[in-house]
């Protein structure tokens, strides 16, 4: 029954990759200029390579013969070169995307970490004062523009305080090889040794972008863990486990969490196309170097091959998130599993 | 007690009344309803309202503080930017901007949605899944990917993104909308209306257009405060609004080489986002409660 279920997502999938690089091909024409330029990013090919660019793309043909030569492009990992720096586009997206994961990551571990535990007092000691104030709290931070945020907090802790660096992922100081991407395990596979140091250096960077980031899905974690706990405390369920004698937090962690994370779990998904917009502004503003600022940078240089490949890898990575987490709640909650399959 | 409970409930009163009862009884739903209406009437009414052409320099009143300070000028209440045009009338200017046009936006996002939620809610079989499945390749592009897109392809410019938030917002109305209308569908007074012999037009006309319009003041209300969010972050960005225009996110963007001489010029615009934004979330979750509330007595 399940593998129905896992058959059609996987069918979903398909038709949504399919509708993304169709979208992602029309760009090529839809951007100002040549679609050869578009897509191969050489600017001006010569008079040598330009029917070999002419044949390899198809461009004398129809569209459809083009989309499939595009196709095969993509899955050949040919994905142009990038008009400013006439780097391949893979290359340049394997550079930045782990610093764009590795920061989205961090945010997300933080708003797990306090979301789930302040969401569960809020509702617990929802007429309390103190689930007042976490509501209170949450309302705020859900309200704040990302950008004036991220200002006020380098104001506050780099300009004022001078604790935190405010831009970049280490000091140039270190030299530390790319073998992941990700920083924190790079330095600790660099056998360098200033290792320590460095590590310190990087924790530095992370604190301030990753905080910012994460104030948005904390606030997103504590309202829906909050909404989803005062929804199950009063299923009868909770009443059944209260009295078969279970103790208050027994009943809380068995019987009420469990059920309660469900729809936090299915909001994230949905919210993670905004905290992808998000990670792209405070990119922007602390020098992350991520597909963030690597995309606006290419929108200012009329980067057209690098817009078109930022485009893929991100959405991609969206549905993907998207269809895990759908998965997921399918596979822990037997209720959605009967509804899927019938 | 509860058995008689209807005896102390005004059940006369109509589905909008029992709303606003209930409304009421939530201060902070109330102080940010009075907050939106301030918010509308000053984005309505702000052109007039200005002390100063905003976009008038003086060259001798250069970044003047706000008045209540030692440097202050009362001439100029909240102080000057580095260009000599004052603060107040540019923030002023600025919510017809950053507010009245995401209200527009929200609101053509709102009609758009509901007709083609409406569609999505009505069809069946092969063309409503496959509407679904465009619907959910449209959720998975972030509103700033799109805009940069649209940016790509247009060129910069306030028009231009919002056409990006328009895009990013439908598929929450469609799936609102239809989700309703399929919850309304299953519903024994749609069989019987039906069974009268209305056609679908009569059965959305009188029947499930009644039951939908909570839902999507509801929706509505969410949908604006993303619509400010991205506004500003899109005008900070460079992207939408260009600049001489006093939208607030560009103001705060314009401010950033003063951070250290001016903050007060980066604070104030992003306050008032924030505020407005405020304001739009707390009107949001109190409709939200006064739904529940209205529907489960």
């Amino acid at each position: 029954m399940i593998w129905h279920y896992l058959v059609r997502r996987l069918f979903l999938l398909s038709f949504v990759f399919f509708a993304l690089t169709c979208f992602a091909f029309s760009l090529g024409h839809l951007f100002p200029g040549d679609p050869l330029v578009n897509f191969s990013g050489i600017s001006q090919p010569d008079d040598e390579l330009l029917p070999i660019l002419v044949q390899q793309y198809q461009l004398d043909n129809g569209y459809l013969q083009q989309y499939i030569a595009f196709l095969q492009r993509i899955l050949q990992g040919d994905w142009g070169l990038s008009l400013a720096s006439q780097q391949p586009v893979l290359y340049e997206l394997s550079q930045v995307f782990p610093a764009t994961l590795e920061l989205v990551a961090y945010a997300l571990l933080i708003s797990f970490v306090l979301g789930v535990p302040l969401g569960l007092l809020a509702a617990i000691k929802a007429s309390h004062w103190s689930g007042r104030v976490i509501s209170t709290i949450a309302l705020l931070g859900y309200s704040l523009p990302i950008f004036w945020w991220a200002l006020l907090m380098i104001m506050l802790f780099s300009i004022g305080l001078g604790w935190f660096p405010t831009s970049g992922r280490i000091s140039v100081l270190y030299e530390i090889p790319s073998v992941t991407g990700f920083m924190l395990p790079d330095i600790l596979l660099s056998g360098q040794t200033y290792w320590q140091a460095a590590l310190q250096d990087a924790i530095r960077h992370l604190w301030l972008p990753a905080f910012v980031l994460a104030t948005y899905p904390t606030t997103v974690m504590i309202r829906f863990t909050r909404d989803a706990m005062l929804n199950v405390w009063q299923q009868s369920y909770i009443k059944t486990a209260r009295a078969k004698g279970l103790s208050r937090s027994q009943v809380l962690y068995r019987h009420g969490l469990r059920n309660a994370m469900l729809p936090v779990m299915r909001q994230l998904g949905l919210q993670f196309s905004t905290l992808v917009t998000l990670a792209m502004i405070s990119e922007l503003i602390f020098s992350w170097p991520g597909i963030g600022l690597w995309l606006l940078d290419s929108i200012s240089q009329r980067n057209y091959p690098a817009i078109q490949g930022g485009l893929l890898v991100i959405s991609s990575l969206v549905i993907l998130v998207n269809i895990l987490m759908d998965v997921l709640h399918t596979l822990f909650n037997p209720l959605a599993r009967k509804q899927a399959n019938g | 007690m509860a058995k008689f409970q209807w005896l102390y409930h005004k059940t006369e009163h109509g589905p909008l009344s029992q709303l606003w009862v209930s409304f009421r009884q939530q201060h902070s739903a109330v102080i940010g309803l009075m907050l939106f209406g301030f918010f509308t009437l000053i984005a309505l009414f702000g052109p007039v309202l200005t002390p100063y052409d905003p976009y008038l320099q003086n060259p001798d009143a250069l970044l003047l503080p706000p008045s209540w300070d030692d440097m202050g000028d009362v001439r100029y209440l909240l102080g000057t930017d580095d260009l000599g045009r004052d603060q107040l009338s540019r923030l002023i200017k600025g919510a017809s901007y950053t507010f009245g046009i995401a209200l527009i936006t929200a609101l053509g996002a709102m009609l758009l949605g509901l007709l083609l939620g409406v569609l999505a809610g009505m069809s069946k079989g092969f063309r409503a899944s496959a509407f679904n499945h465009v619907l959910d390749l449209a959720l998975t592009i972030p509103s700033l990917l799109l805009a940069i897109i649209i940016v790509a392809i247009l060129g910069p410019g306030l028009i231009n993104t919002i056409w990006a938030i328009m895009l990013a917002l439908l598929p929450q109305f469609v799936h609102g909308v239809r989700n309703t209308i399929l919850q309304q569908l299953e519903q024994e007074y749609v069989i019987a209306y039906r069974l009268d012999g209305a056609n679908n037009w009569q059965i959305l006309r009188y029947v499930i257009f009644p039951n939908t319009w909570e839902q999507l003041t509801v929706l509505f209300s969410m949908a604006l405060s993303t619509a400010i969010l991205d506004i500003a972050a899109l005008g900070f960005l460079g992207l939408g609004a260009q600049a001489p225009a006093a939208e607030w996110g560009l103001m705060v963007a314009d401010a950033l080489d003063l951070i250290y001489l001016s903050p007060w010029s980066i604070a104030l615009p992003g306050l008032l986002i924030f505020i407005a934004v405020l304001s739009v979330n707390l009107v949001s979750d109190g409709l939200r409660t006064a739904v529940r509330k209205r529907q489960e007595n």
